[in-house]
């Protein structure tokens, strides 16, 4: 008898633990509602959050609510969440992820819905469109497009005596002028550069290789190729500025590079179009970055687009969320959200507005110098789910040339030895 | 005596159950779950999870970088835990007495404990900076060069060691303090008298009596510095070249940025084995040598 009473108030507390755990469901009646997560703060996310108003205001029958998330950590989040069973309904995803992305059951291959033709697929700019495609499924639509480039500082290159640069500079033309730029005395060097070993490191080092006519992968993805002789040449380059002419600043811990750009530590950054804000303090101007000199590659950048991704919530919820992702990438919402926020507008509809680009670049110096460099975004990295592993091998042998470890042949060869054995396994 | 059916017992199990179911699936199916994970391939983001067996325990010993991160791991715990110990003793020693505002330095020398890790980690970065820190600056006043500290794969290690000492200090000095308060004082009256100086019974009075204060600092530091994660993930990520990787960075990585969450489970259920096991040998060198009364 107590026994059994015993057990039933275990089985009451048991239940309470499971209704508590379960969350609310969602009632039949009313709008529909779709969660989007998603990484904007400040200026970013007053932006999004009015777009949202503007939707909801304008469709009744829908209710989109928003989550911030850290961009970050948002891939663990939505893991756990569809692991749950209560996965988002949209989220904003790094493009890196998207091989392991498409693994994923609940995620809505939009390769049958964006090849409608009121999508406007065409209109995003190739390199988004790539990095979105994983074999034969579309694991989301671009939400945001960036690039790299050279920022420097006007001041300390008039200090120095030494020519802006220009579009025709050669890679050997930035390591002069970054020599020239360092002074050892002031703590003041030519260029810096995220030497954690993570891929912010490599993404530096992939469009050099590009430019020398290299790639990272054979091009059925078996096997890596960057050990070639274009890789050497483009790693040699990054050793000669760190080890043996000094200029370059190792940001080892990543924390470091637009803090000593802005305080006139550094003359020059290759970095992205997000920095801008940030060095409110310095006379700045932009260009694209370098050439080698003789090589076929020209002109080249790295673009690392991100998606919205839609979850498979059950047919309604699925509708308004495809709905709602259509509408938010439209040419009108693409150019209205560069415009607040000065990110580089996705579609190349949008990006070829010369009166969007004269207004943002008013906000924002140099931002239609990145746009425009939007059209030397000619490869993307290799949409593998075996990327993470390519990518850390990759990034320990950059930084172990730059240490001054390793020279750049040995260095590659072991970590394509490493990449091809994460390649070969499953 | 009492059995399970007595009233009494009844109404404690029912006044338990709450936390107890609690703790059960947050804390115990979690422990059980990861054991079944370490025998599967799970990339965390296909629903099926494959059964391996021990492939994943073998892999284990076939990798370079885990043993590497052990190194890591037991190199910053030999250094860590009797570096706070002897830190920690020292302040707390020299707090042991009655001088005014002894409730300030009380206070500041806890303070480092109410430091977030993230916060401390970016404080430490900035003083060791090879260029722009404080530390360098203060070293070249004296005609010592500057060093890359975190930035060097020889020496982030040991910045990191230096870092969580300072920052654990508070919490030996405060478990020291309430030990010192303990000695009772007619011990040290009587030594006293009988001619012994200062230094004399602190070795022969006060440091015996130190003994379960010493025995808990060593098996709480140890767990600690051997989970080492936050400090490590907020100043170098494991690096330069991976030198500061030690088991939990490498397990988090392993789970979280190369997706292979069956590999991680397996790294956890080791260390899980060698905490339990370095905590056994504690608590029996300590059955033998500290006194308890």
């Amino acid at each position: 008898m107590i026994r059994r009473r015993l057990c039933l108030a275990l089985v009451a507390v048991l239940a309470f633990v499971v209704a508590a755990c379960g969350g609310g469901g969602s009632s039949s009646s009313g709008p529909t509602e779709i969660a989007v997560w998603h990484g904007y703060q400040d200026t970013e996310g007053d932006a999004f959050k009015s777009l949202i108003d503007q939707y909801n205001k304008a469709h009744p029958d829908v209710k989109v609510t928003e989550l911030y998330s850290s961009n970050d950590l948002v891939l663990q989040k939505v893991l756990t969440a569809v692991r749950g069973g209560s996965a988002p309904d949209v989220a904003y995803m790094f493009g890196s992820w998207s091989p392991n992305i498409a693994k994923i059951p609940q995620l809505v291959d939009m390769a049958g819905v964006v090849s409608q033709p009121d999508w406007k697929w065409d209109d995003f700019y190739p390199a988004e469109r790539q990095a979105a495609t994983v074999g034969d499924k579309i694991v989301g639509v671009p939400a945001l497009v960036d690039n790299l480039a050279i920022v420097y500082n006007k001041k300390l290159f008039a200090d120095a005596g030494v020519a802006p640069p220009s579009p025709n500079w050669t890679w050997d033309d930035f390591r002069a002028a970054a020599a020239k730029l360092t002074d050892p005395a002031k703590g003041q060097y030519g260029w810096l550069i995220p030497a954690d070993g993570s891929e912010d490191t490599v993404w530096h080092y992939v469009p050099m290789l590009w430019e020398a006519g290299g790639d990272i992968l054979s091009p059925d993805n078996q096997h890596a190729v960057f050990n070639s002789e274009a890789g050497i040449k483009a790693l040699t380059t990054l050793q000669q500025m760190a080890v043996t002419d000094k200029s370059l600043y190792l940001d080892t811990t990543n924390e470091n590079g637009p803090k000593l750009m802005n305080s006139g530590k550094v003359a020059m950054l290759v970095t992205g179009p997000w920095d801008l804000s940030s060095l409110s303090d310095i006379d700045y101007g932009v260009q694209v970055m370098p050439t080698f000199a003789g090589s076929s590659g020209a002109h080249q950048t790295i673009s690392g687009p991100d998606n919205w991704v839609v979850f498979n919530n059950g047919d309604q919820k699925k509708k308004a969320a495809l709905d709602f992702v259509k509408w938010l990438t439209a040419p009108d919402q693409v150019k209205a959200f560069s415009l607040e926020t000065g990110d580089l507008p996705t579609r190349t509809s949008v990006g070829t507005d010369q009166e969007l680009l004269a207004k943002m670049n008013e906000k924002l110096p140099g931002s239609a110098t990145f746009v425009e460099n939007l059209d030397n975004v000619k490869k993307v990295r290799p949409t593998v789910e075996q990327y993470p592993a390519i990518s850390e091998a990759l990034g320990q042998a950059i930084v172990s040339v730059m240490l001054g470890k390793e020279q750049p042949a040995a260095a590659l060869n072991s970590a394509a030895q490493a990449a091809d054995t994460a390649l070969a396994g499953k | 005596m009492r059995r399970l059916g007595h009233p009494e017992s009844l109404a404690g199990w029912a006044l338990v159950s709450p936390a107890a179911v609690l703790i059960g699936i947050f804390g115990l199916l979690p422990v059980v779950m990861s054991l079944t994970l370490s025998f599967q391939h799970s990339d965390l983001l296909t629903p099926e999870t494959p059964w391996v067996g021990l492939d994943n325990y073998r892999k284990l010993a076939e990798d370079p970088v885990f043993v590497e991160a052990i190194k890591h791991t037991i190199i910053y715990t030999a250094l860590f835990v009797p570096g706070t110990m002897l830190v920690g003793l020292f302040v707390a020693a020299a707090m042991n007495r009655s001088v005014r505002f002894i409730s300030v330095y009380r206070t500041t020398a806890y303070i480092t404990m109410a430091v977030s890790t993230i916060s401390q980690g970016i404080i430490f970065l900035w003083l060791t900076d090879r260029d722009y820190g404080l530390v360098n600056a203060a070293l070249n006043a004296v005609g010592v060069s500057s060093q890359p500290f975190l930035a060097s794969p020889s020496q982030a290690l040991y910045v990191i060691v230096a870092m969580t000492i300072w920052g654990w200090t508070g919490f030996s000095v405060i478990v020291y303090l309430a030990a010192l308060q303990g000695v009772p004082a007619e011990l040290h009256e009587a030594a006293a008298i009988d001619g012994a100086t200062a230094a004399t019974r602190f070795r022969t009075i006060t440091v015996p009596l130190l003994g379960p204060a010493n025995l808990f600092l060593v098996v709480w530091l140890t767990i600690n510095a051997l989970q080492l994660f936050d400090e490590v993930y907020a100043t170098t990520r494991g690096g330069p070249l991976r030198a500061t990787t030690v088991i939990v960075y490498y397990l988090w990585d392993r789970a979280f940025v190369q997706f292979d969450a069956g590999y991680a489970a397996a790294m956890a259920y080791a260390l899980f084995v060698v905490i339990l096991a370095i905590t056994a040998v504690q608590f029996r060198i300590a059955r033998k040598h500290v006194h308890t009364s």
